[in-house]
């Protein structure tokens, strides 16, 4: 490491001559090798979960990962994590807001939230130099916010600002609308305040909901670019403010119904989805291939995505413009795999019918060797290009660390995914085709088909 | 003020703040000692920042001395507020507004 900064010092003073004269620069031969470093993953007493991986990498990551998804929401506090993600920068116990906000900037670093239905995630990044400072003010903003009241009420322009940002996207209000009507709780939550619920979420709901879930047991620590030991004597000394395991979320409850956007758009977005498996099993991998299988987007930028079977069983019932994609996600108890179809208004019922008559050629035995091949082919590299950026493999480190307190080695995640076989396939299938449907649609809903008419 | 005073209170101490408070002569009006402060920025500031009930038993105070001050009366001597029970309800808030200024105003001078 210090071989190397010399060298690019070297390079940058070879401009002044002087500098170059009295520079001396020995080892110039010497060729620095670094080993290539394991995830090192540590379980605290407290609970809590320190992943970390050195990468040599100039630039450092620290997250901090948080089962408080918007699934723990109650309902007499819905909305309160989208606060939570507008609240990071608010004053904390050791700093005010404004020293946050020119704090992190002073070193050049990046302070920010994402939230998921599971998870909540505080990243930093920074050089490697300065994870000393932004450290703190992580630390202070996971574990000591005050949510002042002025504060907070502040936050309600952003809110509606978020929320109309998020109207303008018609898959967001499909997914949302997915879950809302796919489960009976927890899952169904939405990511964003629901409407009742602006300028209501007061700080007193912002602590609680802090208290509750922010607990020692529920969190991990993961590093990239950063010392392990460094880590976990943080995560002991400053982590440990709220030990137990909160308040633990209710199972989510598969329902199976409907909701119907109308509008006046020119596109008609639809998705069915049924019940699938948990992250995790063997079952959530046959869906996840499978979801490759019938076709999970573009390979091919502006292609015609040949190898997609949904898009060519659909390319059949209509000539007009669409586009159809398998949709697969998974939670920690339960998952929804079904079709995301994108079609004109009037031709909907055949695009939607000819996308779940495709799956259903699946689940009757239609898969060939050649498409299983492809398709885990397909999913291995999505999974290994995934972990290609900082922040992908950031938060696959931290969503295992918190879910199953280890991390699966990249050759572990392939021989899963070899494992499976068509029989896992078709059934994965099978469970679609005869599982309770749930439907969501948006747009101009005159030739749309109801669930129970699909 | 209350700030910027000794702790120490002895009984000739206290005796003067008393007599001076009377004489400023808010309290016959049933003002505070914070409904008098001059509504500078920081101050505007604060009063943002008041908890709503706390605001509206300050706008209350301020219509009912506006009201006594239009007719040219004073409240009855049992409703005059006391020395004791005066309450300073704004000065944390406005502190920790000057707080925040000094704070923005020494990150500038760097």
């Amino acid at each position: 490491m210090k071989g190397i900064r010399g060298i690019s010092q070297l390079s940058t003073r070879l401009y002044a001559a002087q500098a170059a004269r009295k520079a001396e620069f020995t080892g110039a031969a010497e060729h620095v090798t670094f080993q290539p470093q394991d995830v090192q993953v540590t379980r605290l007493p407290s609970g809590l979960v320190i992943a970390s991986l050195e990468n040599y990498s100039p630039a450092s990551k620290i997250g901090v990962f948080v089962k408080a998804g918007c699934r723990y929401e109650t309902p007499d506090n819905q909305g309160v994590t989208h606060l939570l993600r507008l609240a990071s920068n608010l004053t904390t116990k050791g700093a005010s807001s404004f020293k946050i906000c020119r704090g992190v900037e002073a070193v050049g670093g990046n302070l920010s939230v994402t939230s998921s239905r599971e998870n909540m995630i505080y990243t930093v990044d920074c050089l490697r130099d300065d994870i000393d400072t932004v450290m703190e003010y992580l630390i202070n903003v996971t574990t000591a916010p005050e949510f002042r009241a002025w504060e907070v009420s502040d936050l309600t322009p952003r809110v509606k600002r978020d929320k109309a940002q998020a109207a303008q996207s018609a898959q967001i209000a499909v997914i949302e609308s997915l879950h809302e009507a796919a489960y009976k709780n927890a899952l169904c939550n939405s990511l964003y305040c629901p409407k009742h619920m602006v300028g209501n979420v007061q700080s007193g709901h912002l602590h609680q909901f802090v208290q509750n879930n922010f607990t020692s047991s529920r969190m991990a620590l993961v590093g990239l670019g950063v010392d392990h030991t460094v880590l976990t004597q943080v995560g002991e000394q400053f982590l440990n403010i709220r030990s137990g395991a909160g308040t633990t979320g209710a199972e989510a409850q598969y329902r199976g119904g409907e909701i119907r956007l109308p509008g006046i758009s020119s596109l008609l977005h639809s998705a069915v989805v049924s019940q699938s498996a948990a992250a995790g099993t063997s079952e959530a991998m046959a869906f996840s291939v499978l979801q490759h299988l019938l076709g999970a987007g573009l390979h091919v930028k502006r292609g015609s995505c040949a190898s997609s079977k949904l898009v060519q069983g659909v390319a059949k019932a209509t000539t007009d413009p669409f586009d159809v994609s398998a949709f697969n996600s998974s939670y920690s108890d339960s998952g929804l795999f079904g079709v995301y179809t994108i079609s004109q208004p009037a031709a909907a019922g055949d695009v939607i019918k000819a996308a779940l008559a495709e799956v259903k050629a699946v689940a009757n035995g239609g898969v060939t060797a050649a498409d299983l091949t492809r398709a885990k082919a397909q999913l291995k590299g999505q999974f290994l290009m995934s972990l290609e950026t900082s922040d992908g493999l950031l938060e696959a480190m931290g969503t295992q660390a918190l879910a199953k307190g280890s991390y699966c080695s990249v050759e572990e995640v392939s021989k899963n995914i070899d494992n499976v076989s068509l029989t896992d396939v078709s059934n994965a299938a099978k469970t679609f085709v005869t599982g309770k449907k749930t439907m969501a649609s948006s747009g101009n809903l005159i030739k749309t088909p109801f669930v129970d008419e699909i | 003020m209350a700030s910027r005073a000794p702790a120490a209170t002895g009984r000739l101490l206290v005796g003067a703040r008393k007599w001076y408070y009377g004489l400023c002569g808010f309290n016959k009006l049933g003002l505070l000692r914070d409904d008098t402060i001059l509504e500078d920025a920081d101050v505007k500031e604060a009063l943002r920042r008041l908890p709503e009930n706390q605001y509206n038993d300050r706008m209350f105070r301020l219509k009912r001395a506006l009201d006594l001050s239009m007719k040219q009366q004073i409240l009855p001597k049992d409703q005059w507020t006391k020395y004791e029970a005066d309450f300073r309800y704004l000065t944390p808030y406005l502190e920790e507004v000057i707080r925040e200024k000094n704070e923005r105003e020494e990150w500038m001078k760097k």
